[in-house]
């Protein structure tokens, strides 16, 4: 552990020196670095993809596949989750772009 | 030499823009059948609007839909969206509620079925597709704008 952060701050004063850095760029490689170091921690961490044992397979998507055509009429389920389980949701979707839409008018028809 | 580029470009896009819109609208009110649905299908739709008014120019991309419609488009295509949440509570059930409001369901695999989902589905990609367009031509006019100034 010791020799890691030996090798890093090393790294780190061989970065400043071959791209000419002032202390802000160290201190901006040093926060980047965490952010990544914590990033790959957490995608370790997750379970394998497609794992039926995964925390996601609950009874939630269960309901959606078995009685997702009977409650719904769709046969498309992406379709029959997002506009009608979960259409509240793509009304927020809709107001986003609403909004995006708003803001791009207000900032480029003013000048 | 640039204007049988443009030539070759020009052709090429008004031959394909009508087929890339039908497929648009194939996606959109294919929604709750096959893969799509409004996003993608408005996303298609408003694709081929831009290719038009990208191998022209802006006057004639305007042509097709000026700002005043697709302005117009735009609020409609939410306005739908939530008047149908609203039309289900009129009919005595949740807010945005399919087959409990009593939205006529048909035959499920059938093209008119599934009650609000074909609704709201041809909403939203009114509304996504005038929301491509209304973006565009905002940033090129802009650009347009600014570089009239200079």
């Amino acid at each position: 552990m010791e020799d890691l952060l030996f090798i890093i701050i090393a790294a780190i004063f061989a970065m400043r020196y071959l791209l000419r850095l002032q202390a802000r760029g160290v201190f901006t490689i040093l926060l980047v670095g965490l952010i990544g170091f914590f990033f790959s921690f957490t995608v370790a961490e997750m379970p394998p993809f497609g794992d039926p044992n995964n925390p996601v397979f609950n009874e939630i998507p269960a309901r959606y596949m078995e009685s997702g055509v009977a409650d719904t009429g769709a046969v498309n389920i992406v379709s029959s989750v997002i506009i009608d389980y979960r259409a509240f949701d793509t009304i927020g979707e809709a107001t986003v772009l609403f909004v995006a839409i708003a803001a791009v008018i207000a900032t480029l028809r003013s000048h | 030499m640039g204007t049988l580029e443009n030539q070759i470009v020009r052709i090429t896009s008004r031959l394909v823009a009508p087929f890339i819109q039908v497929y648009g609208i194939y996606v959109i009110i294919h929604g709750h059948l096959s893969p799509g649905g409004g996003f993608s299908g408005g996303a298609i739709f408003g694709a081929s609007l831009v290719l038009v008014a990208l191998s022209f120019n802006l006057e004639v991309g305007a042509k097709q839909i000026s700002h005043d419609t697709a302005s117009i488009l735009e609020s409609g295509g939410a306005l739908g969206f939530v008047i149908t949440g609203l039309v289900a509570i009129a009919l005595g059930a949740n807010f945005l509620a399919n087959q409990s409001a009593g939205f006529p369901m048909g035959q499920t695999g059938q093209l008119f079925s599934a009650g609000a989902i074909f609704i709201i589905t041809f909403f939203l990609g009114i509304k996504v597709a005038s929301t491509i367009v209304t973006l565009f031509y905002n940033i090129i006019e802009g650009e347009d704008k600014s570089g009239d100034a200079h």
